[in-house]
């Protein structure tokens, strides 16, 4: 009696359970898709929620996004188990190989890396690229070096040692500023490269923005590299930059969006940093939202690829207006049009989407 | 004829049948867990010995750009933190557990044992933040006084920031002293009484009493207890992380910033995206792996040969 009445239960179960998987199948051959998912960066992750929260009450399509680092989100796309990735760094022709068919970078904002810094009453610190590149090389070892004093007339830097603070974690920051490095000096880029993650020639590791702010905070005479939202939100004081034209440049949501407007290659694919424009902060990014060319792949309706361009579209416009709220630069017209052009070259069994 | 078992009796024959498939089932479940683990690791690592091969072992680069990997600075530093916890910390557990074992009454006892089980269960993060906010600012002191002391201008130079190997071997001792502290007074408190105050009633003192009858008597499970120690060391991810400084090369001294393999693997596996990266990650966790088992057959050996004299 008693067994019998296990194995109805487990009957039950099973019979649940392959009703709901039938239901989830069932789902994607309906014509009006109610749900997408997305993964990968963390880094505009807040921009992301706001912006899928608002588009989820203004059309009733719920957007869910996993912020599980770049990396996951490539790897999600490559085994097509979302719609869409998320990457603060393009993708190799590598990893691009990989994923066995054309993919389409979209830019969703302008990210940009800060110098931070912890010296006695948060002196406003002006660096260039050769100094800067120095200083993360390990060779300028002390802040009174005659090359930073030579920035900084008028200000009085003590006879300290830098303490280089670096993330620990592969990271899209790591890859913006390790790309500016690389672009700006030919000693960085034969001896340690650009890439998420990098073999550094001096300083200590902090694990995420956190953990290098935190290492900043401790050591007298650190300095590290964290986005832009972070160190306006903890009130951490930042350094100014010589960018290409030889200005001096304050990071800002302004200037890092004149870094993007400049002429862009039709893909952008493309690294902004050390941006030819005069008012440009030079260590600024795009992040981009990936996508597959051709979407009538893994079994995908049309619906669902519709829903992907609907979305897409919106970001590219409306959604822009939620950018700077969040301490996010907005991009710039041009970028805008080449990515709607992207997002309408998107195909669904070779023939455009309607 | 044989008697027809009662109903009730065949009730218990199927239940404890059931019982003992449920045990076995369990028990099954864990070895093939592990060996599954095992193949697992071995299988997804297959590209980076394919790259590298054995000398994967000792090669001290560790470099994304250029695909350049080896484990050298990782196992050297893993194995620095965990037995140089151990190392410090042992005395302390030892001195523990005697204490509240033999000196302390009861009620002094009781709290102290409460508050050792309390540390040992806080969450390994807050040790991170401890670490962080508290270790390290005195280490780092401690690194300028010590550069200065020896006269080294490098190590006054570079020792300000105080995280590194030394910080992180002070952070592992402190997070693993509650366990082994509370597993060796466990064993001491079984030692049987009649051997105890056999010893007494033979006019040993009670420093004597421990020396030669409690101490040899719970030999044995004082090296289990180490050995769990240890290996809660070795495999520390979190709290490590936030004091070691996470550099990727050889160190050179106690206070350069250094790697676990646990520690590596935490910060670099999510955004790491080529094959080999990717391979020589699971292949870090391959060597931490191998070195858990080896720790722990090598423990077993030194138990045996304690038993055997």
């Amino acid at each position: 009696m008693k067994n019998r009445r296990h194995v109805s239960i487990l009957l039950t179960m099973l019979a649940v359970v392959t009703l709901v998987a039938s239901g989830c199948s069932s789902q994607g051959g309906s014509t009006t898709v109610k749900e997408l998912a997305g993964a990968g960066a963390t880094f505009p992750y807040p921009l992301y929620s706001k912006m899928f929260d608002t588009y989820d009450g203004a059309t009733g399509v719920r957007v869910n996004y996993n912020s599980i680092g770049s990396g996951g989100g490539i790897k999600a796309l490559t085994d097509k188990t979302v719609d869409f990735g998320a990457s603060d760094a393009f993708l190799t022709d590598q990893e691009e190989a990989a994923m066995g068919a054309p993919v389409l970078h979209i830019p969703t904002c302008v990210g940009a890396v800060v110098l931070s810094y912890n010296l006695d009453g948060n002196p406003a610190l002006k660096l260039d690229a050769g100094v800067t590149a120095n200083i993360f090389l390990g060779k300028v070892i002390r802040w009174n070096d005659p090359s930073i004093a030579a920035l900084n007339a008028g200000l009085s830097l003590p006879d300290l040692a830098i303490t280089v603070v670096h993330r620990s974690d592969g990271s899209g920051t790591t890859s913006i500023f390790t790309s500016y490095l690389a672009a700006v000096s030919p000693s960085w880029k034969s001896t340690v490269g650009a890439g998420k993650s990098v073999s550094w020639p001096a300083g200590v590791g902090g694990k995420g923005n956190d953990g290098v702010a935190g290492m900043i905070s401790q050591t007298k005479g650190g300095i590290g590299y964290v986005e832009l939202v972070y160190a306006e939100q903890s009130k951490m004081p930042f350094a100014s930059l010589k960018n290409a034209s030889g200005t001096f440049v304050v990071p800002s949501l302004a200037s890092s969006a004149a870094a993007a407007a400049v002429s862009l290659p039709d893909d952008l694919r493309v690294v902004i940093v050390d941006s030819p424009a005069a008012d440009a902060y030079a260590v600024s990014a795009f992040t981009w939202i990936l996508v597959y060319k051709e979407q009538n792949y893994a079994g995908r309706t049309l619906g669902q690829a519709q829903a992907l361009k609907k979305l897409l579209i919106w970001v590219l416009t409306d959604g822009q207006a939620i950018n700077e709220g969040l301490s996010y630069a907005k991009l710039p017209a041009t970028a805008v049009t080449k990515a709607l052009a992207l997002v309408n070259s998107m195909t669904y069994g070779g023939t455009a989407i309607p | 004829m044989a008697v027809q078992p009662s109903r009730s009796d065949r009730r218990e024959l199927v239940r404890e049948r059931a019982f003992t498939a449920a045990g076995l089932t369990a028990a099954v479940a864990l070895v093939t867990t592990i060996v599954l683990f095992l193949v697992q690791l071995f299988i997804t690592s297959r590209a980076s010995r394919a790259a590298f091969g054995i000398p994967f072992l000792w090669r001290s680069e560790w470099n994304p750009v250029t695909e350049q990997f080896g484990a050298l600075p990782m196992i050297i530093g893993t194995l620095i933190t965990g037995f140089g916890a151990l190392l410090i910390s042992t005395p302390f557990a030892l001195g523990i557990a005697i204490f509240l074992a033999d000196y302390a009454g009861k009620k002094a006892a009781e709290p102290v044992k409460y508050l050792i089980g309390l540390l040992g269960g806080l969450p390994s993060v807050i040790f991170g933040l401890w670490g962080l906010f508290v270790l390290v600012p005195i280490v780092s002191r401690f690194e300028v006084w010590f550069g200065k002391l020896v006269g080294s201008e490098a190590l006054v130079a570079s020792g300000t920031t105080g995280v590194g190997l030394l910080a992180a071997i002070l952070l592992l001792a402190i997070m693993i002293l509650p366990f082994s502290a509370s597993l060796i007074l466990e064993s001491l408190l079984v030692v049987p009484m009649e051997l105890k105050e056999g010893a007494l009633a033979l006019g040993a003192t009670k420093w004597d009493t421990i020396q030669n009858v409690e101490l040899p008597y719970v030999r044995r499970s004082m090296v289990g207890a180490l050995v769990l120690s240890l290996g809660r060391a070795l495999g520390e991810t979190m709290a490590v992380t936030m004091v070691i400084g996470n550099g990727m090369r050889l160190p050179h001294s106690l206070f350069d910033p250094a790697n676990t393999l646990a520690s590596a693997i935490a910060n670099q596996f999510l955004e790491a995206t080529s094959p080999v990266y990717i391979a020589s990650l699971i292949q870090l966790a391959l060597i931490l792996f191998v070195i858990a088992i080896v720790i722990n057959i090598a423990a077993r050996v030194i138990l045996r040969r304690g038993v055997q004299q």
